[in-house]
């Protein structure tokens, strides 16, 4: 009866942010930022990502609750950038991963069934010799 | 022979590299390699979770005088596959439509009627399941194909009800995601020992390998344990329900992932540009 709905999972709710940005106070160049409405797709992603930059000294992601639909992400990183700025690095790197693969996956996809003709009908031309012998 | 590779046509080898095994309509079997563990792992999920497909969420029963209770009728009719190429572009969310209850824009109707007159047990499938959409409609491989049984009634017996089939993802529930699982895996030697055997004797008879293995180098006898190697070689394999073309399946989960990331870059821009005003 008091069961929430089942698409606050995936849906943001009213005047809710998908993501805010908190500054450190203790840290500097440290900042938490909240996703809402993702889960660990996005956020492990997000953390591999991050830690694959040498700027980024501290970069982790927790779900805080299976019950509340965000992910928290806690970055730090070296004095010559932001947390924000590395975030939006490691947002332009997985999107430009995401459309190679796409990219070669089409090209695969549209190679696949040209080669599958190819043998086909280099099948149907050698029974074709064969039964001409 | 039908093991492509797009270095092996462009000859280069560099970031991500897709290996297709095999494809039909509604299986598939590829390798990806050189991205990190996350991005497969994502992928995964994606294509699980996140690929948008129609299926029956709303049942009117009018009529139903068989053994089997309204829920359970309703609940069945639910998982029942529909085919739902291009519901990306063709359907909008419910939710999101600018209709009060529903339209067609937003979901497709779907009539059964049906009533037992011969003395025998008669079996209603999906088959009989009338859609008032010709692009929506129940799944079946072939004109032999039987259809899914929904229940089975005597003589006398009657089922009228009406199905409103809508768009949705895995994520709110799994009679909407387009894949029967996925097979995932990957290092099948366990190199990077990512896991550990349960074992009562001998793990190598008690733990076959998988058949990925044999595109990998087998460990070598006494070789130290390298702690800074990563996965790299993802093997994928699933069926799908019949919904979704294999490969679109692929496809959708690569440009959802993508437009996920794009909409958190655009947020993160927008927030940046308040920040700089304030």
């Amino acid at each position: 009866m008091n069961a929430p709905d089942r698409f606050e999972l995936f849906v943001l709710g009213e005047g809710q942010k998908k993501l805010t940005i908190t500054p450190d106070t203790k840290l500097p160049n440290a900042a938490t930022f909240t996703i809402q409405k993702e889960d660990h797709t996005v956020g492990n992603m997000l953390r591999m990502q991050l830690l694959k930059n040498k700027k980024v000294l501290f970069a982790g992601y927790k779900v805080p609750h299976p019950l509340e639909h965000c992910i928290i992400l806690k970055i730090q990183t070296t004095p010559d950038t932001t947390p924000e700025a590395m975030l939006m690095e490691a947002f332009d790197e997985l999107i430009k991963e995401f459309s190679t693969i796409r990219n070669k996956f089409e090209v695969i996809f549209f190679f696949f069934f040209f080669f599958f003709f190819f043998f086909f009908s280099i099948n149907i031309f050698f029974f074709y010799i064969f039964n001409l012998e | 022979m039908n093991d492509i590779s797009l270095s092996a046509i462009t000859g280069f080898d560099s970031g991500p590299t897709v290996q297709l095994k095999e494809l039909e309509s509604d299986h598939i079997k590829f390798s990806l390699s050189n991205v990190d563990l996350s991005v497969a792992n994502g992928i995964r999920r994606a294509m699980i979770a996140d690929v948008p497909t129609m299926a029956i969420d709303l049942v009117e029963i009018e009529t139903n005088t068989t053994v089997l209770t309204d829920e359970f009728i309703a609940h069945r009719l639910g998982l029942i596959p529909l085919t739902s190429t291009d519901v990306d572009k063709n359907f909008a969310y419910t939710r999101e439509c600018n209709c009060t209850d529903y339209c067609n824009l937003c979901s497709v109707e779907l009539n059964l009627n049906v009533k037992c007159t011969e003395d025998r047990t008669m079996e209603v499938t999906s088959r009989e399941l009338i859609s008032q959409n010709d692009n929506i409609v129940p799944v079946t491989i072939d004109d032999q194909d039987p259809g899914i049984l929904i229940a089975k009634m005597r003589k006398g017996q009657e089922l009228k009800l009406k199905c409103i089939a809508k768009k949705g993802t895995g994520k709110e529930h799994a009679k909407w995601s387009p894949v029967c699982g996925v097979g995932f895996d990957y290092d099948p030697y366990n190199k990077l020992r990512h896991t550990t055997y349960w074992i009562e004797d001998d793990e190598k008879t008690e733990w076959p390998l998988s058949e990925n293995a044999k595109e990998e180098q087998p460990p070598i006898e006494g070789e130290p344990f390298d702690y800074n190697a990563v996965p790299n070689k993802f093997y994928y394999k699933f069926e799908t329900t019949g919904s979704m073309e294999a490969k679109d399946v692929v496809l959708s989960s690569l440009n959802i992932l993508q437009a996920k990331f794009d909409e958190l870059r655009n947020e993160l821009k927008r927030e940046q540009n308040m920040n700089q005003y304030n």
